[in-house]
């Protein structure tokens, strides 16, 4: 009970943090009916995917203090589990989800348990390492498609068991509603012990650790929890796009964009990873379309892109809430 | 039974010996200051206690039950408590926060944590600070938060780390009354390590003194700053010599 209020409870925010939420969530429960083209539904869809990697990543990586660069491994895991047991056995997406993310836990508490023997860049190197190694096990693993992938078989008539529409709306809806599962889900972490506790060890470990706090098992429960996270998004990503391959749900890329949506957009704060997400996903599929089609130009968006980066970065570690909070403290 | 026994420990760096077959007992209720000049092995002796330090050999029994090697958190949450030299000063937590930290060590209800955080603010009197930083406060407040921060998770023994060190006379002075409330009101073993003279003498039954890893001496204030080798080694004739 507590835990629900906890999550439910949004009165310690500002008012016009809480106007905003408000306003936003209208816009989003509208979105579809806007008019808007096949391409921005698309760029929406991906802000709040990645707006829910963020929030997962937050845990470990905002609250945790902990540089991670390995999530995208979890994202292939729950790609990968749905889109198996679609092909092998037909299994439903709402069966297979779940033990997805199930894997994805059990595999993390395996990684995690001798990752956290490490601290700060080793912990960092060890991560995408991590993810690197599954990648090439799956790029050579001729049972699951190897390099080539799978296709997921594509039904006659839409499959609410195992999600299929012929309208992205349903996908919009669907990924909205777990994109405010995981904002309920933060709103209730970052006041409960394992928060405290987190940031505790992100300000300075050793004094957590005189605290009675077992740094190193709370680093693995958060990280078990973003693993946890990333994983139903992979899911989805499985069954949104029909098609997964290692390079497409387990790129180092793939990683390193979670972790950097969630610091520009504030690392340890409950809007950031949004933020983050919503700056940088419109800005990275605009700039790719429309200056990737000039000849000449492929690759400034890039350049662009990360000029933004490290100019946020520069001016205020704490990313783009941190400057938030700054003006709104004058 | 001794409440806190070191028995022969010894720490060695790999050609320093920190601490050399060091002994020594603590009983229940009692204020004992460990002194020595800089590099004694002070801070190693309480790293290897509370658990930073695994100790070469030698055996730390707190409570009758053997500790040796315990990590951090865990003879934490024996009883013991610790305070910093050193505190890392931060901005991402304001003070009640820093203290429901320590608070959440015995409970897992936020509110619960909440109240006796807000409880032991009060008992060390600082209340007014409970939203501030600790990189917005004077050093005399940060380390009275530590002090709060350690008291929250509930410690039986105490182990102080220079916590008048950087402060002026009138705040030593406070600090002084502040250890001297814990002990009396919170009935805590205080364990602490000292360079101002003003802060160990007074409240001290007992004295510990290391000097190059080696325990010299031990005993009461008054015989340890008349004993030869505390004076050639530490303190100085001319402080002795003005008691």
């Amino acid at each position: 009970m507590e835990t629900l209020r906890d999550a439910f409870d949004f009165r310690d925010f500002s008012k016009p943090e809480k106007v905003g939420f408000v306003i936003f969530t209208l816009f989003l429960l509208v979105f579809p009916w806007l008019g808007a083209g096949s391409f921005v539904k698309a760029v929406v869809i991906q802000f709040l995917l990645f707006s829910l990697f963020g929030m997962g990543w937050n845990t470990i990586g905002g609250y945790g203090g902990q540089v991670e660069l390995g999530k995208a491994q979890y994202v292939g895991i729950g790609a990968y589990t749905v889109a198996l047991a679609m092909v092998w056995w037909k299994i439903p997406f709402w069966v297979s989800m779940p033990i997805g993310v199930l894997i994805a836990l059990g595999y993390s508490f395996i990684i995690g348990y001798p990752l956290f023997r490490l601290k700060g860049h080793y912990f960092a190197i060890a991560t995408i390492c991590t993810s690197l190694v599954l990648q090439d096990i799956f790029i050579n693993w001729k049972l699951v498609g190897a390099a080539k992938g799978i296709e997921l078989p594509i039904h006659e008539h839409p499959d609410f068991l195992y999600m299929q529409f012929k309208s992205d709306t349903y996908y919009f809806y669907f990924i909205m509603a777990l994109f405010y599962v995981a904002i309920f889900y933060m709103n209730w972490f970052r006041k409960s012990k394992l928060g405290y506790q987190l940031r505790m060890i992100k300000e300075d470990e050793e004094a957590a650790e005189s605290l009675g706090i077992d740094a190193r098992w709370c680093k693995i429960k958060a990280y078990s929890i973003a693993s946890a996270f990333v994983a139903v998004g992979g899911g989805f990503l499985a069954v949104y796009n029909l098609y997964i391959d290692p390079y497409s749900v387990m790129d180092l890329d793939l990683s390193i964009k979670i972790a950097l949506m969630a610091m520009l957009g504030g690392a340890g704060s409950m809007w950031g990873p949004i933020i983050g997400s919503a700056f940088l996903v419109p800005l990275d599929r605009f700039l790719g379309s429309w200056l990737g089609a000039h000849k000449g130009l492929i690759g400034v968006d890039f350049m662009i892109y990360s000029a933004l980066i490290m100019i946020v970065s520069a001016y205020q570690p704490r990313g783009i809430w941190g400057i938030i909070e700054q003006f709104r403290k004058r | 039974m001794a409440f806190l026994e070191v028995n022969d420990l010894v720490k060695d760096f790999g050609g320093v010996v920190a601490n050399n077959h060091v002994s020594f007992q603590i009983d229940q209720g009692e204020i004992i200051g460990l002194i020595g000049p800089n590099g004694a092995g002070k801070t190693t002796l309480f790293n290897c206690v509370v658990g930073y330090h695994k100790p070469d050999s030698g055996k730390v029994i707190f409570k009758e039950k053997e500790i040796t090697g315990f990590k951090p958190f865990m003879t934490n949450r024996e009883g013991i408590g610790r305070t910093f030299q050193i505190m890392k000063v931060t901005a991402g937590m304001t003070v009640l926060e820093n203290v429901m930290v320590g608070a959440f060590c015995r409970t897992d209800d936020r509110n619960l944590a909440k109240v006796e955080a807000a409880a032991i603010l009060g008992f060390l009197g600082l209340d007014s600070l409970r939203a501030y930083h600790l990189n917005e406060l004077p050093i005399a407040s940060q380390k009275k938060v530590g002090l709060a921060r350690a008291l929250a998770t509930q410690p039986e023994l105490l182990m102080l780390d220079e916590v008048a060190s950087g402060l002026n006379p009138k705040e030593t002075e406070e600090m002084v009354d502040l250890l001297k409330k814990i002990h009396r009101d919170k009935r805590i073993t205080l364990f602490l390590i000292e360079h101002v003279m003003e802060v160990v003498m007074p409240i001290s039954q007992r004295v510990i003194v290391l000097d190059g890893g080696e325990k010299i001496a031990e005993g009461l204030p008054k015989e340890i700053v008349k004993n030869e080798r505390v004076i050639k080694a530490y303190l100085g004739e001319k402080y002795a010599k003005s008691l």
